[in-house]
């Protein structure tokens, strides 16, 4: 009983806050029907309990329980520059706590190519409250519930976007009065269309709350390249869920290298709609001290001829935490389906945790589909062969904890930022790190 | 060079190598036969450092230094190369790149500079070429999906960039064709001279064809029971190791 009151309060004051929040931000109508059918999704669902089948591994009690503020879009930062990778300087979006911010976005290589807006059209709202209400996330619904607004991304058919497209998410973050950021985007990637996208989510300083939810459609033969690169401290929170609807013979390939955080959560619903669609999520992350990060990812093939690959790894150190709930549903009808999956976990101490699911759900009967998962420790073998060569034994670690990684950055295709990387994320790996 | 004096070993509590002594010297090339299960390997091991094979008496002793006291890397950087009878595949390290890490391990503790990565390409290159190794062997992992006369030459390869005073081939001919074999042979007798010193381990008869060794040994349940000249192998080869192992 007790447990129900207090469960009670938590989801309460995350109702009263939003009353606060609409006071302020004033939404228009087409937001606030987003908001009120996210809300109520909100409420049937609740906080997940710790048997709940999306967050089984993930513990989220604290995050509840904390008494989020909801910032005020007017926060003026500077110094976002060096969070800019070279050959973006003229195409990247920048969100400040979660609000997409005119004055530091520069658009110029982009403004005639793609086509950047509030939500306004009737069919787009549609698409948005049609997705919440199978939305079985409750971050997720969270997120709707408390976005100041939707970015449109759209690119229109046969549209080539010459430079990538950077997403730059700066929190300011407040230790002492944590907020809550959602920042909303809808990407419309148009027939035949290519664009390449890097995401990367940034803090000033600890105590926030990035709950990002985006919806990509991607139309017939049209082609989406994502990195999503995760760098936020320690102490902040870093929710995503990702929606993709591909259709005929289109392509969204995606990377994700996260570094960890208290807690980092991604979501990825993938929906291969039409025949000839293509998905490859890949993800590394690199895990220290009490860092976590949890993947869960579901894959659905419902048209013949599809493909999807995923591979994740993982290098877990310390107290490191990650997880992996992955699974493929392959629904009747959907032949000749191609599916993998693949989780590596390489484990570094005797502390550190990492949970896996590898799924398959096949309801077709000629598909070709295949899954894994791997937990295992530096390899002696190889150790003492890198050794008999004059490798120090401290180096030869290195080298193979840093190749392990490194296969899944090497598939990223902004040499910026597989630079990045190299000096950040594999960082973590060097000598006196290990 | 080389003094093993009583060497006893073995791995998980039992006792494999039961007292050998064997002196190698400069210029010297020194076969080690023996039926399957007789030691051979373990003494490769020992001999390398392996961890998890464990010294119960004797001394081995390397240019007057304890080899026993030393790490497989400080063995490695004193001089001593150890062929793998099966090289282990490490995904995710270039091959070109591990090569030229060992290859300046080595420089480096000699004291010397890092080697310029374009002078090290040129030298790779010279020597993959006399092993007949294809360049995109540069571009692989090391050993990751070669096939086993590949690795073998991997092996031949990274004792050619290392330039060791002792090399311990253990069962290099092993899975070779004969042209491998053959190639593989010719890679070794270059790099030999007055300086450096060889044992080879092996099963069959057939690699002294190629590389004459002056001492042969042979090496039965943990012991040397006899020793000679390179006709001991031939005879080895015609009646097999029957008529010189202690029957018990």
């Amino acid at each position: 009983m007790s447990d129900t009151l207090e469960k009670l309060t938590e989801e309460t004051a995350f109702l009263d806050l939003h009353k606060n929040f609409v006071e302020e931000n004033k939404p228009n109508s087409a937001l606030s029907a987003i908001h009120e059918s996210a809300l109520s999704r909100f409420e049937v669902l609740g906080f997940p309990h710790s048997k709940h089948e999306m967050y089984t591994y993930v513990n989220t009690k604290k995050l509840a329980a904390t008494a989020f503020a909801v910032s005020s879009p007017s926060e003026k930062i500077d110094l976002i520059d060096k969070h800019i990778y070279s050959g973006c300087e003229n195409s990247c979006l920048v969100f400040v706590n979660g609000v997409l911010d005119q004055t530091l976005s520069r658009l110029q290589a982009i403004e005639s190519s793609v086509k950047i807006s509030s939500l306004e059209e009737k069919d787009d709202v549609d698409t948005l409250l049609v997705s919440l209400e199978n939305e079985n996330d409750v971050f997720a619904c969270l997120a709707n519930a408390f976005c100041a607004d939707v970015t449109v991304v759209e690119i229109p058919d046969k549209g080539q976007v010459a430079v990538p497209i950077q997403v730059l998410f700066v929190s300011t973050g407040d230790t002492s009065r944590p907020e809550m950021h959602s920042p909303r985007l809808l990407w419309k990637v148009g027939k035949l269309a290519e664009v390449k996208v890097i995401e990367k989510f940034v803090g000033m300083q600890e105590g926030y709350f990035t709950n990002m939810v985006q919806d990509w459609k991607v139309a017939e033969g049209a082609g989406v390249i994502l990195t999503q690169v995760q760098s936020d401290p320690f102490g902040a929170w870093n929710f995503q869920k990702t929606r993709v609807h591909i259709k005929r013979n289109a392509r969204f390939h995606s990377a994700n290298a996260s570094s960890g955080s208290v807690l980092v959560h991604n979501h990825f619903e993938v929906r291969l709609e039409e025949e000839g669609a293509e998905v490859i999520l890949n993800g590394v992350s690199v895990l220290k001290g009490k860092e976590q990060v949890h993947n869960f990812i579901r894959i659905h093939h419902e048209a013949p001829q599809c493909i999807s690959h995923q591979h994740f790894k993982n290098v877990i150190n310390d107290e490191g935490r990650s997880s992996f709930d992955g699974t493929v549903i392959v629904n009747q009808g959907a032949q000749l389906t191609n599916a993998n999956q693949l989780i590596n976990n390489l484990m570094l101490s005797d502390d550190c945790h990492a949970d896996n699911k590898p799924n398959l759900m096949i309801f077709a009967d000629d598909v070709k589909c295949a899954h894994g998962a791997t937990i295992g420790q530096i390899d002696e073998e190889q150790l003492f062969y890198l050794q008999t060569r004059g490798l120090s034994k401290k180096f030869a670690k290195e080298l193979l904890t840093r190749s392990f990684a490194e296969s899944i950055v090497q598939t990223i295709q902004f040499p910026e930022v597989v630079k990045e990387l190299n000096n950040t994320l594999l960082k973590k790996l060097e000598v006196e790190n290990v | 060079m080389l003094e093993i004096k009583d060497l006893h070993a073995g791995v998980d509590g039992s006792e494999i190598i039961k007292g050998i002594s064997l002196s190698v010297n400069k210029g010297e090339i020194h076969a080690i036969m023996g039926p399957n299960g007789s030691g051979k390997s373990t003494l490769a091991k020992i001999l390398s450092g392996h961890p998890a094979y464990e010294t119960t008496a004797g001394k081995v002793t390397f240019d007057a230094k304890d080899l026993l006291e030393m790490d497989a890397e400080e063995r490695s950087i004193a001089g001593v190369f150890m062929g793998f009878q099966y090289p282990v595949e490490v995904p995710g390290v270039n091959n070109a790149e591990f090569l030229r890490m060992a290859h300046n391990a080595r420089r480096v503790s000699a004291g010397e500079e890092e080697i310029d990565p374009l002078d090290f390409d040129e030298l790779l290159s010279e020597k993959m070429k006399t092993l007949g190794m294809e360049k995109k062997y540069k571009e692989r992992n090391l050993n990751d999906g070669f096939s086993g006369g590949e690795k073998k030459k991997n092996e031949i390869l990274q004792m050619a960039i290392l330039e060791p005073k002792l090399a311990i081939l253990d069962e290099t001919d092993s899975g070779l064709d004969i042209d491998a074999l053959r190639i593989v042979s010719e890679g070794v007798n270059k790099l030999r001279n007055n300086n450096n010193a060889l044992i080879l381990i092996t099963h069959y008869q057939r690699l002294l064809d190629y590389i004459k060794p002056d001492f042969v040994h042979v090496l039965s349940k943990g012991k040397i029971i006899k020793s000679g000249d390179k006709s001991l192998a031939l005879e080895l080869e015609s009646q097999g190791y029957d008529w010189i192992t202690p029957v018990n």
